[in-house]
């Protein structure tokens, strides 16, 4: 094979100090435009504060519905997991056949663990839970009969109410009730709570870009003769296009980290009352907190959308200056 | 450098600015365009700068037609041509310097090879101590030439210059004009479009002239 003579490395050295140096020149312009949008915004602290706290206004209504809603996403794996099965003994039945009742309910193939209930414990238990004790303790005889709590091996919907049915047919055994009803309706609630929070952070998202186009348009007109000026001399769009997106940048930071600090006051505020209203009905539950990567995204989204903002209100001041 | 071919520029569909306008500039030429306000100077000039784009015919700078250049090109055109503006446009919130210094920060020039350049342009142009005043603080002439050291310093192959000369009294125009020829000594291509035909007769230059948008004179130098 022969070897064609090689190019001379003058050239091609010239070549890469030139784009490298083109390639510095550009982030020094970066850097440059970061620091002195930042400077500008900060000559004027009310006005930025002011439209930072728009956009974090904006933003905390959809945080704060999908912090909600992905607490309820956990919770409802959690019930899933914990679905079970009552059978509600025939009445009548003493405590000896239902404790035979209990074993053949144990023995049925996909049941994992059985609980039985006499009466008297459900009828206990039902004091405590619902604060009744002087109003049942009148009654004379015991109303309630006695059950078994089936927890199944498999939580899947289907397999479960199958199990019902196979339960239900056993002598002895009066009804069989799905715990799962509820945590369909749970389910439902939070598909609708999904939707709702999706087309609020669409709205909402919109609103902070329409805050941010409309605090960068003034800035765009306040500085239209420097854009023009610059223009004539050869600056290209996204020369003339970067202060003005380092400030919408900027705007969006702010908004996401007083948006973030909203919400982490808000839920401080809330825990207490929300704890306590948890501990009434015998849970523990508290208010779920943005985590990390929670406020990382909360953040990193603000940013974008005030990027964005800007990008769209110098566009358009760009496209109207167009040469004829 | 330049070439005109047949060309023309209609607003609005009825009023023609420029109508089949047919000339060359050599490289290194100076060249002065004269004629009424409203003659068509400056929309030759902008037609050269491409701030706009003719109506008819072909304008050729560098061997390049300017109409085909893509819009992303023409930042980059406009880098190598030097414009003075009748009004300076020069930026008041930044200093003399800053001025100077901005076509060289639009390119991307190192910042230490950047003051090297605007201190060399702005001595050029006698202003050397007062880089750090403000342009409100300039007299008339003193704006325009820091004016001129903006057009010159990322040493562009062609200098536009529309008025340079139009609200000074005679004395700053000639040095305003010295300054011009110096930078056509060392092949700079130097267009100006001025009205002041006294001052023009007096520097010898090829001229042309327009009037309602022809081409009805073109004077070669004496």
């Amino acid at each position: 094979m022969s070897r064609s003579p090689a190019p001379p490395p003058r050239g091609a050295r010239t070549h890469r100090t030139r784009s490298s140096s083109r390639f510095r020149g550009w982030l020094r312009h970066h850097r440059a435009m970061a620091l002195d949008s930042a400077r500008r915004l900060l000559r004027t602290p009310i006005g930025s504060l002011v439209t930072m706290l728009a956009i974090a206004i904006a933003l905390v209504l959809p945080a704060a519905l999908w912090l909600t809603l992905d607490s309820a996403r956990l919770l409802d794996a959690e019930l899933t997991e914990s679905a079970t099965l009552t059978a509600y003994l025939a009445p009548g039945v003493d405590a000896g056949e239902a404790g035979r009742i209990e074993e053949a309910l144990g023995a049925q193939p996909g049941v994992a663990r059985t609980r039985l209930i006499t009466a008297a414990e459900g009828m206990a238990e039902f004091q405590q839970a619902l604060g009744l004790e002087d109003a049942l303790a009148r009654l004379d005889d015991n109303p309630l009969p006695a059950s078994v709590v089936v927890t199944p091996e498999a939580p899947a919907p289907d397999a479960v109410r199958e199990l019902a049915e196979t339960l239900g047919a056993l002598s002895g055994v009066e009804e069989v009730r799905l715990d799962m009803a509820w945590i369909e309706r749970l389910r439902s609630l939070a598909e609708l709570g999904q939707r709702v929070a999706l087309a609020l952070a669409v709205l909402f998202g919109g609103g902070v870009l329409l805050v941010v186009g409309n605090t960068i348009r003034l800035a765009v007109e306040s500085r239209r003769k420097e854009i023009e000026v610059i223009t004539l001399i050869g600056a290209t769009h996204g020369f003339v296009r970067r202060p003005f997106l380092y400030s919408g940048a900027w705007y969006g930071l702010g908004g996401g980290l007083l948006a973030w600090a909203l919400l982490t006051l808000g839920g401080e505020w809330l825990a207490a009352p929300v704890s306590a209203l948890a501990a009434s009905y015998g849970a523990s539950f508290s208010l779920p907190r943005l985590g990390a990567g929670g406020s990382a995204t909360l953040v990193g989204c603000s940013i974008l959308l005030g990027w964005l903002g800007a990008w769209i209100a110098v566009s358009r001041h760009l496209a109207e200056v167009k040469p004829r | 450098m330049i070439v005109f071919e047949h060309v023309g520029k209609r607003y609005g569909g009825r009023f023609d600015a420029l109508a089949n306008l047919d000339f060359r500039v050599r490289r290194g030429e100076m060249l002065f365009l004269t004629g009424h306000s409203g003659a068509g100077k400056s929309s030759l000039l902008r037609l050269i700068m491409r701030l706009e784009r003719p109506s008819r015919g072909r304008i050729l700078v560098a061997g390049h037609d300017i109409d085909r250049l893509h819009p992303s090109q023409v930042p980059f055109y406009r880098r190598q041509i030097g414009v003075v503006f009748q009004d300076h446009q020069l930026l008041y919130d930044r200093s003399i310097f800053h001025n100077v210094a901005l076509p060289l920060a639009i390119q991307g020039v190192e910042p230490r090879e950047s003051a090297r350049r605007v201190r060399a342009a702005l001595d050029k142009v006698g202003l050397l101590h007062r880089e750090k005043a403000l342009p409100i603080e300039l007299s008339g002439g003193e704006q325009q030439r820091v004016g001129i050291a903006r057009a010159v310093v990322s040493k562009p192959a062609l200098l536009l210059a529309d008025e340079p000369t139009g609200n000074l009294d005679p004395q700053l125009s000639a040095d305003i004009m010295a300054l011009f020829e110096d930078f056509n000594r060392i092949g700079t291509t130097v267009m100006i479009a001025s009205h002041d035909l006294a001052l023009i007769a007096r520097l010898h230059h090829r001229t042309l002239r327009l009037r309602e948008g022809r081409l009805v004179g073109d004077q070669e130098a004496a």
